[in-house]
């Protein structure tokens, strides 16, 4: 995590954003139109730049530039139902009407997973479940799946620059890019599952099995602002669900 | 007591057709460093594996035999919690040994002792120590996934002196180490000794042990073969015999058909072959 040391997300406890970002899906989810999906979307973008994790908001984009162009041409396109024409080119109105929606869905999701995952900080996250006194297994599979996930990353480039210099071809044809599979995933795959072993072992040694109370390294601040957003997004995400399930 | 005691131990990997170690029996007393060499597959790393207990905890298999660890079988699952900071076991690949979760080296060497619900203060203070101990404090800060492949080495070292263990079971503890890193280990090592820890290293590397060693032990075919003073198997031919390898002088003494007992060191060799 590199956020500005006074940033929001940075001082805030390690819940709050995890429980909004939660709270965001589901609401998102039970969004009924255009309206309140763009509405959703457009507050999430505002908290997220408030945080100071704007640049989610933009990185969002690019997953979600393609999954828009699919939208609307799966939808406004190619839907049925009423037709509008607008510079010679028809469009299924409820069809973009549809589109739009969903994207703005999609929008306000990934912009809010994004900035979690900017401002995730696993030390204070596992600092905040031992001070509750929840099981340390459950804040080592989020945290190290999470931090994973780069270190997978650069393995993978790794192999894929040492086979290159042992004269693997992975441009051209697609027949050298499919022959290229093998030499780069089964390294990477058994890597990793000596590295599962041995962590275990590492982890079994440093008396991860069996934590009755983790001491929490620095004390966290669980203040009433973190608090009561905490239980407003879960309200509203609650009252979205129900709404939508029994209006 | 010994803190380690191994008797007429066998242990089987799943799958394996042949056992790892065959008829195994050998002790480590507190207050010594004993050494554990021998060639590939002799099986001075299962036997490290054995003693801590992940064999056949974590790896499977079957084990025979009798097995103490600081007093308990370390085989039983109630075994891992009551040794739980007990014995400290560092393994050959560095990267491996980090808990994947620590954002700094500091959070990484506080790993074990928060686990074991030490005080925060108890854990600075030992945190601290243990960086100074192995010339890390200036890493303090750094990701534990930017340090390189020595840096990472003293990490997971420091990650284990940090709890004081009663007994060290170290398996290639300086593979990634320069010179000067191998000298402040092994330094390092003989203080926990004389702290009253016993320490075990496995390890190919003889060159330099006779000054670390207490006792060393060289296995084959997955028991000791030998067993005595540093000294007197490295000059001697049943080093050789057991498939392992003494220094590098006396290597170059036992190729030029040097007679035991062989010069161990440089200072050594260059008064032999100059006299």
């Amino acid at each position: 995590m590199t956020l500005p040391p006074g940033a929001l997300a940075a001082r805030a406890h390690p819940f709050t954003p995890l429980v909004l970002t939660l709270s965001v899906a589901l609401v998102a989810l039970a969004a009924p139109g255009p309206e309140a999906a763009a509405f959703l979307y457009a507050a999430t973008v505002l908290a997220v730049l408030a945080a100071g994790v704007g640049r989610a908001a933009l990185r969002a984009l690019v997953p979600l530039a393609p999954l828009w162009l699919f939208l609307f041409l799966l939808h406004g396109v190619l839907g049925d139902g009423e037709r509008l024409v607008v510079a010679g080119l028809s469009f299924s109105r409820g069809g973009l009407l549809l589109a739009a929606t969903q994207a703005a869905r999609l929008g306000a999701i990934a912009t809010a997973s994004l900035a979690l995952y900017a401002s995730f900080s696993p030390s204070r996250f596992v600092d905040a479940v031992a001070e509750r006194g929840w099981p340390f297994s459950a804040s080592y599979l989020v945290v190290a799946t999470l931090l994973a996930l780069p270190r997978f990353r650069a393995r993978a480039v790794a192999i894929l620059e040492a086979q290159r210099s042992r004269g693997l071809r992975l441009r051209g044809n697609p027949m050298n890019r499919v022959r290229a599979i093998g030499p780069v995933t089964f390294p990477l795959l058994l890597g990793a599952l000596a590295e599962v072993d041995e962590r275990g072992f590492a982890l079994e040694t440093r008396c991860a099995s069996g934590v009755a109370r983790r001491t929490p390294l620095e004390p966290l601040r669980d203040t009433v602002a973190d608090r009561g957003v905490r239980w407003l997004a879960g309200a509203g995400a609650a009252a979205a669900i129900a709404w939508r399930v029994f209006a | 007591m010994s803190a380690l005691l191994l008797e007429d131990v066998e242990f089987t990997y799943p799958g394996a057709s042949a056992p790892a170690l065959r008829h195994c029996s050998f002790n480590a007393a507190g207050g010594a460093v004993t050494w554990l060499t021998g060639a590939l597959g002799s099986g001075t790393s299962t036997a490290l594996l054995v003693a801590a207990g992940l064999a056949p905890r974590h790896t499977g298999g079957n084990r025979r035999g009798t097995v103490r660890t600081l007093g308990l079988d370390p085989g039983t699952p109630l075994a891992g919690p009551a040794l739980g900071g007990r014995v400290a076991l560092v393994l050959p690949t560095p990267a491996t040994q980090l808990s994947g979760i620590a954002e700094t080296v500091a959070q990484e060497v506080a790993f074990a002792p928060a686990n074991l619900g030490w005080p925060c203060e108890r854990i600075h203070e030992g945190v601290a120590r243990a960086l100074a101990s192995l010339g890390i404090s200036h890493l303090a800060a750094r990701d534990p996934g930017t340090l390189s492949g020595g840096e990472m080495q003293r990490t997971v070292i420091a990650a284990m002196l940090v709890l004081e263990p009663e007994l060290w079971l170290l398996d290639e503890p300086t593979s990634a180490l320069d010179a000067a890193g191998r000298m402040l280990v092994h330094g390092l090592l003989r203080s926990e000794a004389a702290r009253g820890a016993a320490v075990v290293i496995a390890s190919e590397d003889t060159d330099g042990l006779s000054a670390v060693a207490d006792r060393l032990v060289v296995f084959a075919g997955g028991r000791p073969a030998c067993d005595g003073t540093p000294e007197s198997i490295l000059r001697g031919d049943g080093v050789w015999e057991a498939g392992a390898a003494s220094t590098t002088i006396a290597g170059l003494s036992r190729a030029a058909r040097g007679a035991a007992p062989r010069p161990l060191t440089v200072a050594e060799g260059v008064a032999r072959w100059t006299r």
